[in-house]
């Protein structure tokens, strides 16, 4: 007969996660009655902060949002308030755009697979035992997040809080010279990052079939990064100004994260539902190495959301090369811009996922009311729900000690951040 | 043998103390060339490793609170025992974190000090209090003593 002992495991403070989370779970008589994952990280006001303040100023305050992906907060802004003012980005900051991008894709990954996720996948219980085990791959890890911070550093003068982007492309454009070098090291990273994508292939993950909706952004052509129309697994494909009549947003009282949802139910942002709409816009060279390996999409297993980001680093450096292989300094590296009063909305793929940026401006450039849905929120409802499945699917009679381990691991997969997200994990499970 | 010496540090308050000690020392002459990399730097989190890599010493300098009075020096060597490296995540990848990843990788230079300086407060905007803002300024002296030595 099945033990249906009543169990309650709090995780007061998740590790190896952004910002600061806790996670309740209760089981009675072999049945989940409460799970909760608790973003208790106070709220930050970013979106009151902003309200009054000068379009100029936008791109630098919301930087401030995450030392982890600040260019995704800056390009979101930019992009929304270009539509508004009817700036015509020049050729050269589109590509650089992407560019600047493509470094946070590269050092958020990297960071996240090496230092948060990978240790759950060797039995190790932090980078710092798995370095132990895996030296080589650690080390590549960290120098690939290395390159990606010098790519930032590359537009935005550093690589926390870059300051490079104004409303109308960038401040300055860098030299020719500081290209090439780096330009060089990309091209030496690229067998680096294919063995990566190899090597996190190769990693048993935990078997995990799920149904669920993705979210991303699409692009008539290339794979959507900083600039596209908002699409999900069910066909829906809509203008980002069109967001807020298709996903809702509510306040639970465990957490000071909102709940976002898509036609009444949870649905996935990040890089597994990046590549699960877009498998098709992937490089050639990219979509072989995936044949090559067997990887096929879409994915019902959220682990494979590590692998996911090694493809994505991959790709975010195949694109870095190709839009630097003719670098020019341009005649400006901006365009002028006229304020004008009205809506500004904008879309684009943050390491962890879609990031939707919408503000009221005033004739004078000034922003009369903001609203931010970063990643996490929307991913916070999935992950509860990927929790009551997993933990179904993993067995509830296990030890206190294993779903613990299970609920972090499965946590991890969204690569949450918390701290982007409280307007966020420590678990309890009661049984 | 190349020297690394990086002053760590924040704009806020007296979390400007490694920087402090940086600034001090290229004052006294201490400059990046051929043999030293002397640079400030904004919590590196686990990027200190891939710094380090060429490092054949390194001077560590960040600020510290253990309760002891303000200005007071701490000095730790890995070399004598276990780093007290805790849970990591990315935003609290501290020094000591990624000293503990630099050794596990068996990447940890041959010789490294980590020097804390105890801070009073680190609020955003504050100005350094006077005996953080002594003792940087102190020990910068030493650390360029020894380096003329």
């Amino acid at each position: 007969m099945t033990d249906k002992r009543s169990v309650a495991i709090h995780v007061p403070v998740l590790a190896r996660v952004e910002g600061e989370g806790a996670l309740d779970l209760a089981i009675e008589d072999g049945d989940i009655t409460e799970l909760r994952l608790r973003i208790f990280e106070p709220p930050r006001f970013f979106e009151k902060f902003l309200e009054g303040r000068h379009y100029t100023e936008i791109p630098d305050l919301v930087a401030r949002i995450c030392g982890i992906c600040p260019v995704a907060y800056q390009l979101t802004a930019a992009s929304a308030l270009e539509k508004l003012y009817g700036v015509a980005l020049s050729p050269w900051s589109r590509a650089m755009r992407r560019v600047f991008y493509c470094g946070e894709w590269i050092q958020s990954h990297s960071l996240h697979i090496h230092l948060l996720a990978a240790p759950d996948f060797f039995g190790c219980g932090n980078a710092i035992e798995l370095a132990k085990q895996a030296p080589d791959e650690v080390r590549r890890g960290l120098r690939l997040q290395a390159l990606g911070n010098e790519l930032m550093d590359l537009f935005g003068a550093r690589s926390v809080h870059p300051v490079g982007v104004r409303i109308g492309g960038f401040h300055a454009a860098p030299s020719p010279a500081r290209v090439a070098a780096l330009r060089d090291r990309l091209e030496a990273a690229l067998p680096e990052a294919r063995a990566l994508v190899r090597w996190a292939a190769a990693i048993p993950l935990p078997a995990d079939d799920q149904d669920f909706i993705s979210v991303a952004l699409r692009q008539p052509a290339g794979y959507a990064i900083e600039r596209g129309d908002i699409a999900a697994s069910d066909g829906l494909l809509i203008e980002p100004e069109a967001y807020g009549t298709h996903f809702t947003e509510r306040h639970e009282p465990h957490s000071t994260a909102l709940f976002s949802s898509y036609r009444g139910q949870p649905y996935l942002v990040g890089p597994l539902a990046r590549l699960n709409l877009n498998a098709d816009r992937l490089p050639d060279a990219v979509r072989a190495l995936l044949d090559d390996i067997g990887f096929v999409l879409p994915s019902r297993n959220m682990f494979h959301s590590l692998t996911a980001r090694a493809v994505e680093i991959l790709l975010a450096l195949t694109e870095a090369l190709r839009l630097l292989a003719d670098y020019r300094v341009p005649d400006s590296p901006w365009a002028p811009v006229t304020p004008r009063a009205g809506v500004a909305t904008g879309a684009t793929e943050a390491p962890r996922g879609l990031l939707w940026h919408r503000y009221e401006m005033d004739g004078a450039g000034r922003v009369v009311r903001a609203r931010i849905v970063p990643p996490t929120s929307q991913n916070q409802a999935r992950i509860e729900e990927d929790l009551r499945r997993s933990l179904a699917a993993f067995g509830l009679d296990r030890p206190d000690d294993a779903l613990r381990l299970h609920c972090e691991k499965v946590i991890r997969n969204y690569d949450p951040c918390i701290s982007c997200a409280t307007h966020f994990l420590r678990l309890t499970v009661r049984r | 043998m190349t020297l690394h010496i990086y002053g760590i540090g924040s704009p806020s308050g007296d979390d400007q103390a490694g920087w402090l000690v940086v600034d001090a020392l290229e004052a006294l002459g201490v400059a990046s060339g051929a043999d030293v990399v002397i640079a400030k730097l904004d919590r590196p989190g686990a990027g200190l490793v891939a710094r380090l890599d060429a490092a054949g010493h390194a001077i560590l300098i960040d600020a510290m609170q253990s309760g002891a009075p303000p200005g007071t020096l701490h000095r730790f060597d890995p070399a004598d025992g276990p780093l007290p490296a805790a849970d990591l995540s990315s935003h609290g990848f501290g020094v000591f974190a990624a000293l503990a990843l630099a050794q596990a990788l068996g990447r940890l230079p041959p010789r490294v000090e980590v020097i804390g300086i105890e801070i009073a407060q680190a609020a955003p905007g504050d100005a350094v209090s006077p005996p953080v803002r002594s003792a940087a300024a102190k020990l910068a002296r030493q650390i360029a003593a020894t380096l003329a030595g």
